[in-house]
């Protein structure tokens, strides 16, 4: 039964959640190209944002129940870090209802074919080819135009318990953002880093409450930042095992 | 005065508590970069967090890029403590 649901994951949900990425980008790629330049950026995000939420109306259906808990989101922009084990993570922020998010990923993204076109359309930043002091400048300017910013302090999907990198928070730290954690469980089970086998997994998404600059301070403030964001989330996600 | 085994003892703990490093990973040989992975805000953190542990400055007339290995690091702390105990 489990081999029937994991084909018909693959080859019937996963096809048509191709097509649904390929078939909204060809029709929105003309209006948001007569978009205005001024105006292109955000029609960019807001679009990735419905894609996403598409993607994870095909989780829905390839899993064994997928479950949102959601938290009243902070005033303003905030710093929303996650743990990262599969290709899904990325859309599953949508489903909180974040719609305007400056992601900071590695550079290989960017290469990526078809992606590349929306990654720079939509004013993400390049990790690896943007300095620390460029990052500052480009959030700064980003949280003026009303954006989140989101990050992976993993950086990579092999080890769903890696240590979470302290720039998001020192980020946070230098705008005075506050930080949301968000725990993502289930996903590395439906479709681990390198398979293309969609598995039919319970999902659960969860955000916690902010964590305020303010509340960490001193010279490792920001560290002290990253070890209690990553405490909150790998206590969940161990939970959900 | 501290002995360069005490040295080593006690950054190989900070190491472990704050950056998460497992002791197979903490070879003397190691690049701080290339095999432990550490960015260049790791690197300052890892300085803050040493000078708190030792009680020296590191951050103040030296060039830290030389230290390249986990050697090199060991051997910057033992002459700085010598240079402290002077």
């Amino acid at each position: 039964m489990e081999c029937l649901r994991t084909c018909f994951n693959t080859f019937v949900i996963g096809g048509a959640a191709i097509g649904w990425l390929v078939m909204s980008t060809l029709i929105a790629a003309p209006f948001l190209w007569l978009t205005s330049s001024a105006k292109r950026d955000r029609a960019v995000r807001k679009f990735v944002y419905i894609q996403s939420r598409g993607i994870v109306f095909f989780m829905r259906l390839a899993s064994k129940g997928l479950s949102v808990e959601k938290q009243a989101r902070p005033e303003g922009s905030c710093v929303i870090v996650a743990n990262h084990a599969s290709a899904l993570d990325l859309y599953t922020i949508s489903a909180f209802g974040f719609d305007n998010i400056i992601y900071i990923t590695k550079g290989w993204v960017f290469k990526l074919p078809f992606f590349h076109y929306v990654m720079n359309g939509a004013g993400y930043i390049d990790a690896e080819k943007t300095s620390p002091e460029q990052i500052l400048a480009q959030c700064k300017t980003a949280i003026e135009k009303g954006c989140d910013i989101m990050f992976f302090p993993q950086g990579s999907r092999k080890d769903p318990h890696a240590r979470f990198k302290s720039g998001a928070f020192y980020l946070a730290e230098q705008l005075n953002l506050p930080i949301v954690p968000v725990a993502i469980t289930g996903t590395r089970k439906m479709l681990p880093a390198g398979s293309f086998v969609i598995k039919p997994a319970k999902i659960v998404l969860k955000m916690f409450p902010a964590i305020y600059p303010k509340d960490y301070t001193g010279e490792l403030g920001h560290l002290r930042m990253a070890q209690a964001a990553k405490k909150q989330i790998m206590d969940f996600f161990d939970k959900q095992l | 005065m501290i002995t360069r085994e005490e040295i080593i003892k006690q950054t190989n703990e900070a190491l472990k508590k704050e950056f998460e490093f497992k002791d197979d990973q903490l070879l003397p040989t190691a690049q701080l970069r290339d095999d432990l992975g550490l960015d260049s805000l790791d690197a300052v953190d890892m300085v803050v967090v040493l000078e708190q542990k030792f009680g020296v400055t590191l951050r103040q007339g030296y060039d830290l890029r030389t230290i390249v290995t986990l050697n090199d690091l060991y051997d910057f702390i033992e002459k700085l403590a010598r240079t402290h105990q002077k």
